[in-house]
């Protein structure tokens, strides 16, 4: 079984380096500066470019490396990304686009409808990770009203629909949520590959609706012993699940100069906001009460925050985004990649700031270490790739 | 002004220890997909245009591509990146050996077209004559310049004139000069180099700016440029934000504000432009953008 490596895309900019990742400094999310990227001023005027020059940037970085495509994360402070797929299916040429979305937001129809155009501009480079809404203001700030449980069964509601339509119809269906009668996908629209589904949720009801809908089944990064766990709650509902995780890495060639890129970054964080992180409830979202968990009781540093080798619980503190990633050699970080893989993990969600520069170490320094699941662990192939 | 300005090295035999838009990419191991396999074609141009693209959203100010016998060839390195970028100086190195004067500059007036004129040209003119003649060129010696003389010579006056008849020791034209929209573009900035005195009488005569390595005795050469061309400053750069992080190669060497004050000093003497290389080239163009820039800003 193939192992597919995805690198995320920073769908609000990214900083120029995790030094100074408390200032966007790529893409036009933040005011320009004399160090900003997309824009940059030149003459002090804006030079045209914006968060889209970026992205194109680093979309051929990730498939000129090998990568399988990237997430295009989506929330109340991004981009969109249907948009930005649609703009980056032209500029690119293998990178598959996991359109981060929340059913709730969008009709079912017009998902399906929007799919499929997109696959037909980039011949199938479409992949969902599907999203069902972590909770609290956020959810409200994109008018959804709908309580958490509900909404799992609204998302399964969702994919029944866009299943439907997808092959062309007629489809009628009448639930809880949604209502279409005589629904269809037109034409040469009908009947493309479907796109293949990453779900989210780490609640028992996103676990069991995963089960009836998803591919792949995807977590952030935890604690070994708790992905484990939560790998074999979705097995029981699931006859053959495949997992993937979404994983910040910072790998470098020596572990010291990893954690020197933490120890710089950490002079921005302040004990205050590491204190209040660790009160932090998450709102109605599972699994940033979760990670919450995993933090430590206290800490006198940042390398409290690891929690087992090479596992770094403070990122969130650095950076918008997810508490957890790997931190280390590029040996150490391929060696817990390995670990993920010996869980189950088939899918792997990469991501690193600035994306653009991260992707070289990754795919250069980690990647290529890896070693795959032991019964299966052969030597590199050398693929010819066109000069 | 807007400060001093940075024109960045595109490699021409591969960047990095895997010789990046050079050697085919390295496969990913075999049990990982590799997502380039059976899509369309990628080709080194992928990377080079990689890097002149973090030149252009980085606000640097050009890329140049040195002439290298044994590398990718640079005028058609520059017409692709040229085109890929909307603001980026694109600077092509070559020698006067490789086609003749009115070739050169009617190859140059569709580059300058597709650029709206951002074409630049660095001739070398002291290449190792061992390479010289492995091209088919025998000219030696001192002959090298006075043919480098003829060339622009010859190359200026059919690209701004018409009826051109020149008869010299290397080149020989009849009725030359460029019509139609090929006609009445900007010439290329010329770029020269070296401090013999052949050196600096043809910069004298033909060059815009002249390109010196970093060296000790700077000042000497700067005082017998001509008053008329501007100086240019070419060096290897190590930066890094700490000192303790900084190992590696000599050159422009220093801390981010280390090597700023360092282009402004040189830049106080009235050198204007930086040629400036390291490896890698992508991630070491944007941290010279992101970290470095910034403090040369509105200065000079």
């Amino acid at each position: 079984m193939s192992i597919d490596i995805w690198w995320r895309i920073g769908m609000a900019g990214d900083p120029g380096s995790l030094r100074t990742a408390h200032r966007q400094s790529r893409g036009d999310w933040a005011p320009a500066g004399p160090d900003s990227i997309t824009p940059g001023l030149r003459g002090g005027e804006p030079d045209g470019y914006g968060l889209l020059d970026y992205l194109v940037e680093t979309a051929k970085a990730a498939e000129g490396l090998g990568f399988h495509g990237g997430l295009l994360p989506s929330f109340a402070g991004t981009d969109d990304p249907w948009a930005v797929a649609a703009a980056l299916a032209r500029e690119t040429k293998t990178y598959k686009f996991m359109i981060a979305f929340q059913p709730g937001f969008l009709n079912p129809v017009q998902a399906a409808r929007m799919t499929a155009s997109l696959h037909r501009a980039s011949a199938g480079r479409v992949a969902y990770n599907i999203i069902t809404g972590g909770g609290g203001p956020p959810q409200l700030w994109w008018g959804d009203k709908v309580a958490h449980d509900d909404r799992y069964a609204r998302t399964s509601e969702f994919l029944d629909v866009l299943r439907g339509v997808w092959d062309g119809g007629p489809f009628d269906f009448d639930g809880r949520f949604y209502r279409v009668e005589g629904a269809g996908l037109p034409g040469p629209l009908a009947g493309l590959p479907f796109p293949e589904v990453f779900f989210s949720g780490s609640s028992p009801a996103a676990i069991a609706a995963a089960g009836r809908h998803a591919d792949n089944y995807l977590s952030w990064l935890e604690p070994f012993d708790a992905l484990r766990a939560k790998f074999d709650a979705v097995r029981a509902h699931s006859a053959a699940p495949r997992f993937a995780v979404r994983v910040d890495v910072l790998a470098r060639p020596t572990a010291e100069e990893a954690w020197g890129e933490i120890e710089r970054g950490w002079r921005h964080v302040r004990p205050e906001a590491v204190r209040a992180q660790l009160s932090r409830d998450g709102g109605d979202s599972f699994g940033v009460r979760r990670a919450v968990g995993f933090q430590p009781e206290s800490f006198t540093g940042y390398r409290d925050f690891e929690v087992e080798p090479n596992v770094f619980a403070g990122l969130a503190l650095m950076r918008p985004g997810p508490a957890f990633g790997l931190v280390g050699s590029y040996e150490q970080v391929a060696e817990r990649l390995d670990g993920l893989i010996d869980l189950g993990v088939e899918s792997f969600i990469l991501a690193g700031g600035p994306h653009l520069e991260e992707a070289y170490h990754v795919a250069e320094g980690v990647l290529p270490l890896l070693r795959g699941r032991p019964g299966e662990r052969a030597p590199a192939e050398s693929v010819t790739l066109s000069a | 002004m807007s400060g001093p300005r940075i024109i960045w090295t595109i490699p021409t035999r591969g960047d990095g220890k895997t010789a990046r838009g050079w050697a085919p990419a390295p496969a990913l191991p075999g049990f990982l997909t590799d997502g380039r396999v059976g899509g369309p074609a990628f080709t080194p141009f992928d990377y080079l245009h990689q890097i002149s693209r973090a030149a252009e959203l980085g606000g640097l100010a050009g890329v140049y591509t040195p002439y290298d016998p044994h590398g990718e060839e640079s005028l058609v390195v520059t017409g692709s990146l040229g085109r890929d970028s909307r603001y980026l100086e694109v600077v092509a190195g070559f020698p006067a050996g490789i086609a003749t004067p009115v070739y050169a500059a009617k190859l140059s007036a569709t580059l300058q077209r597709a650029f709206g004129g951002r074409l630049s040209w660095r001739l070398e003119v002291d290449l190792d004559e061992r390479v010289q003649r492995a091209q088919g060129d025998f000219v030696t010696g001192p002959d090298r310049y006075a043919r480098a003389a003829e060339f622009l010579t010859v190359a200026k006056a059919v690209w701004h004139g018409r009826d051109v008849d020149f008869t010299g020791r290397f080149y020989e034209v009849v009725r030359g000069g460029f019509e139609g929209p090929l006609a009445g573009l900007p010439f290329p900035t010329v770029y020269l180099s070296g401090t013999s005195d052949e050196a600096f009488a043809l910069s004298a005569e033909h060059a815009d700016v002249h390109v010196f390595d970093l060296a000790p005795d700077l000042d000497a050469h700067l005082a017998r440029l001509d008053p008329r061309v501007r100086p240019a400053l070419q060096a290897s750069v190590h930066t890094r934000e700490d000192e303790v992080e900084l190992r590696g190669p000599a050159g422009l060497r220093g801390t981010y504000q280390q090597v700023a004050d360092r282009i402004l000093a040189y830049a106080d003497r009235g050198v204007d432009t930086f040629f400036l290389s390291a490896e890698p080239r992508l991630e070491e163009a944007l941290r010279i953008a992101q970290h470095v820039r910034p403090l040369l800003a509105g200065r000079a």
